[in-house]
């Protein structure tokens, strides 16, 4: 170190330097930031990965140039002064702070300051001078290769498998069906014969809704939608079948059933009709126009009369015209079977009948039995197959005979007479005896009222609609009908306990299957408690009713004890109660068929 | 000696001067280089040194020395409880004639301030009222006898010794009195060599007398060359960073300052450490002061300004542990450089 070197060549040379060093220090923080925003895009675009964003992933890589950008940016605003970067020098090439003192001198032309310029320049001009490049790697800037091939991987793997979404709602799949069973029987209304010209635009609607479903269901439909729809339909038609039990028909019918009450011979009949089962109803009053017994059957026609009375002067004119009509056929059905007793009698007399039709003739006047009306007329046809000419001609003369003889005494029932005529008209040529074979045929079917058909046309579309709902997966609900509930009759009510019944119970008006020919006798006996056991564990069978559970709707019936007087509908409801389910936190899709299941 | 052209060459001949001065001293003295180097900084920079050792390792010696080989006027005080002022700066007399009558005037009798290089032996000997009047000549370069001024010739260069054994009757020097010495001198015991050397020495009949190598003029062109070395803004900045971190509420202060100082060292601390650096940097050649100049002034500079605590005292932490622990733990540059420095 000497003043030879020249002093003057020392901010230069300084210079120089400076910007090598910053130049590197900015590399070096550009690349640290490279190295940062590529490790930083390798996670990223591990997330859009993740994320399953395919296209977005290789865009991962611009964190890298931002990062680049960032640590080149932040090194600029940090750059080392001129008196950071003599420090540097001096520490890295031993300049014993030359560099330093030399950078802050403030006047150059002295002796001193001329010595320590120089000492200076010698120190950066020496050879060593390389060893004051700042290091420009470090172990960080590993992580720019490792982040790039990373999001070049990731760039290039499959995307993972989505998740499953959320399950859709119950219900919501398409079903698609050509032919759902049961929906043609609700199609079949239609061709009901109405009792007026309201129900029959009613039941051309409904069949309508079930063609139409139909045809939408052959397309395709959500399931939950053609599930209401069904149910929509089955609400219909019970509301059809109450519709004897409407509010405003409600006194009529109470005071009508009343009045069959005070006949002993109509109690079941006044039951099946207070229930508003106008088919059980109907088989009662056939029952009764079987009969033998005259007296019995001239008081049933009187209370039929009067109870088609009170129910017109309380304003039920439908049930005061059924009750009518009922009538009217009470009296074609005791013409009929008269006629049929007639002849077997003839036929009894002339040895041409068997002991079981004789029996059934017995059976079929006591209780007017349609399955014994049945067998009698089975019995006469084949006994009339079995006559000759000449009996035959026999038959017909005697019975002409009688004929006469119950004219002359004034006993015989005009409808009889006209029947007897027709039966010795009949029996007199080969062509009468085909149609009096044809007739008996034809009494051997039950022939049940208007109103009677029209609730069985009803009960076959409810039943359809119950198929049909089965048919798409669900569980038929059942709804209030008209005697539907299978109620005990009171036939089933046996004598007290010891005495053992001795009469045979007849199946209650609610009852479908229980014809009453049960035997009561004896009593049941008391079971040990401790024999009872639970069923532990029960296995519960979705779809299917809990044992004791109650489904459907259980009206209040006229006469009955009830809380409230029943309407044959939905009982009354608190006002709390009332458009319950739209307050509710039932989903939208459910509150549709919820509120039609609980709509009147 | 003002700065101009061939300023290099009067470094180079300061360094020749120093060395030449340097062997000369130890044609008696046998190692201690150290001492003798602190002691050269100190004579070089214009300061006062405080030599602490046991006896017989030299100190007075050494002085002796000294003031041999620079051909200075050399004076000893011994210092002892009884010693008044006037024994150390001189008094005026009555002046008497030939018959012994009084001659009606005073003449001044200097008293052994009035040396070059003075040595003050056992400083701590002495009541504080006679320490006082040797520190305020070494404070001011004069002194006052009688109510008249008189300064003293330069150069003035005062070294005293204390012995830091036999404690007992004994005036420890004020720490206001301890600051005005520019260094502290720990004299260490000689290791075997060098007392072996010292024995086979000073054990027969010839004693070695060094020769005068250096003048009064010479020593004054380097007393002024010394203020001609530079020193970076970095350096004096951590210059001042050490000062401060050695105050126990400073800052920067490490824990042991916190813990075992109760004051640390002041504005004339610093100015010692720049001047002692400078000197440093002058006896290496070098026209600038480096780090590691303030670091290895550091210790003898430092070491008797800072006072401890009673904690300090207690758990005996001595003030160069201090003064080490505070050269380890100040940073010399910025954060950054120093650690783009470690990095390569």
């Amino acid at each position: 170190m000497s003043d030879s070197a020249e002093p003057s060549r020392f901010p230069s040379r300084f210079g120089a330097r400076a910007r090598a060093v910053r130049g590197r220090l900015v590399l070096r923080r550009a690349l640290t930031g490279l190295a940062l925003g590529m490790g930083l895009a390798g996670l990223v675009a591990a997330a859009l990965w993740w994320q399953r964003l395919g296209p977005e992933r290789p865009w991962a890589a611009a964190l890298g140039l931002l990062g680049a950008l960032a640590g080149a940016a932040f090194a600029w605003r940090r750059r080392w002064s001129d008196g950071d970067v003599a420090l540097y020098l001096d520490a890295r090439l031993d300049g014993k702070e030359a560099i330093s003192t030399a950078v802050g001198l403030e006047v150059t032309d002295g002796g001193a300051a001329r010595k320590i310029l120089g000492d200076a320049l010698s120190v950066l001009e020496s050879a060593e001078a390389k060893r004051a490049r700042p290091r420009v790697l470090s172990r960080v800037h590993g992580l720019a290769p490792v982040g790039g091939l990373a999001i070049a991987y990731l760039s290039f793997i499959p995307l993972p498998p989505a998740p499953a979404g959320p399950e859709a709602p119950p219900g919501s799949e398409l079903v698609q069906m050509a032919n759902l069973l049961g929906l043609e029987k609700i199609e079949a209304l239609d061709k009901l014969d109405p009792r007026d010209a309201e129900q029959r635009a009613r039941l051309e609607g409904i069949a309508r809704d079930a063609q139409k479903l139909r045809e939408d269901l052959s397309k395709g439909l959500e399931k939950r939608e053609a599930q209401a729809r069904i149910a929509k339909l089955r609400d219909d038609i019970a509301a059809e079948r109450m519709k004897l039990g409407t509010e405003e028909n409600r006194p009529g019918l109470e005071a009508a059933v009343g009045k069959l009450n005070q006949s002993p011979h109509l109690k079941d009949a006044a039951k099946a009709l207070g229930n508003g089962d106008l088919v059980e109803f109907d088989k009662e009053m056939q029952k009764l126009a079987n009969m033998a017994e005259t007296e019995a059957r001239e008081a049933a026609k009187e209370a039929i009369e009067e109870a088609a009375r009170a129910a017109r002067e309380k304003g039920a004119g439908q049930l005061a015209e059924a009750l009518e009509e009922q009538k009217r056929l009470f009296e074609e059905r005791e013409g009929r079977a008269e006629a049929l007793r007639q002849l077997a009698k003839e036929l009894g007399d002339a040895g041409k009948l068997s002991e079981q039709a004789l029996e059934d003739l017995k059976e079929f006047g006591e209780s007017g039995s349609p399955e014994a009306q049945e067998r009698l007329a089975d019995a006469l046809n084949d006994a009339l197959e079995g006559l000759s000419e000449e009996e035959r001609k026999r038959l017909a003369e005697r019975l002409k005979k009688q004929l006469e003889q119950q004219g002359e005494s004034g006993q015989m029932n005009p409808m009889t007479k006209q029947q007897l005529e027709d039966l010795a008209k009949k029996l007199a040529t080969p062509e009468g005896q085909e149609q009096l074979r044809q007739q008996l045929k034809e009494l051997a079917k039950e022939h049940a009222s208007q109103e009677a058909e029209r609730e069985k046309g009803l009960g076959d579309a409810d039943r359809g609609g119950a198929e049909a709902e089965r048919g798409l997966g669900m569980t038929p609900i059942p709804l209030q009908s008209p005697g539907g509930d299978g109620q005990q009759g009171p036939g089933n009510a046996g004598k007290k306990p010891g005495q053992g019944g001795d009469t045979k119970g007849q199946g209650g008006p609610g009852s479908k299957r229980d014809t009453g020919q049960g035997d009561h006798q004896g009593e049941t006996k008391s079971v040990p408690g401790k024999e009872l056991r639970s069923k532990a564990n029960a296995k519960v069978n979705p779809g299917a009713p809990m044992q004791g559970g109650t489904l459907g709707r259980a009206p209040a019936r006229a006469g009955e004890t009830a809380n409230r007087a029943g309407t044959g509908a939905l009982g009354d409801v608190a006002p709390e109660e009332l458009s319950g389910v739209e307050r509710s936190e039932l989903p939208q899709e459910y509150r549709e068929q919820v509120g039609r299941y609980f709509q009147p | 000696m003002t700065s101009s052209d061939g300023f290099a060459e009067r470094l180079t001949e300061a360094k020749t001067v120093s060395d030449r001065l340097r062997s000369a001293i130890a044609t008696v003295i046998v190692g201690q280089h150290g001492v003798v180097d602190q002691v050269l900084w100190t004579l070089i920079a214009g300061g006062h040194v405080l030599l602490e050792g046991a006896p017989g390792l030299g100190k007075t010696l050494l002085v002796r020395t000294l003031a041999s080989a620079l051909d200075l006027k050399f004076s000893r005080i011994q210092f002892t409880p009884d010693l008044m002022p006037s024994d150390v700066t001189g008094t005026n007399v009555l002046v008497m004639d030939a018959r012994g009558a009084s001659a009606g005037r005073f003449e001044l009798h200097r008293g052994p301030i009035f040396g070059q290089i003075v040595l003050a032996d056992e400083i701590n000997r002495a009541t504080p009222k006679t320490q006082s009047a040797l520190l305020e000549a070494m404070q001011e370069h004069a002194v006052t006898i009688a109510g008249t001024r008189h300064v003293l010739d330069e150069p003035f260069f005062v070294l005293a010794t204390e012995n830091p054994i036999e404690m007992e009757g004994t005036y420890p020097l004020p720490e206001a009195q301890l600051d005005r010495f520019l260094v502290k001198v720990v004299v260490p015991s000689p290791g075997e060599d060098e007392l072996t050397n010292i024995l086979n020495r000073t054990t027969g009949h010839q004693v070695a007398a060094p020769e005068a190598v250096l003048h009064r003029d010479e020593v004054m062109a380097l007393r002024a060359l010394c203020r001609d070395i530079q020193i970076a803004e970095p350096v004096v900045r951590y210059a001042s960073r050490l000062v401060t971190a050695s105050a126990p509420n400073a800052a920067g202060a490490p824990d042991v300052v916190r813990r075992a100082i109760r004051y640390g060292a002041g504005v004339r601390g610093g100015q010692s450490l720049v001047l002692t650096a400078k000197a440093l940097a002058l006896l290496e050649g070098r026209a600038q002061v480096a780090f590691s100049d303030i670091q290895r002034v550091a210790l003898p500079v430092l070491r008797h300004r800072l006072i401890r605590s009673f904690e300090g005292e207690a758990d005996g932490v001595t003030t160069d542990q201090v003064v080490e622990e505070l050269v380890r733990v100040v940073p010399t540059r910025p954060e950054a450089v120093e650690a783009a420095v470690q990095r390569n």
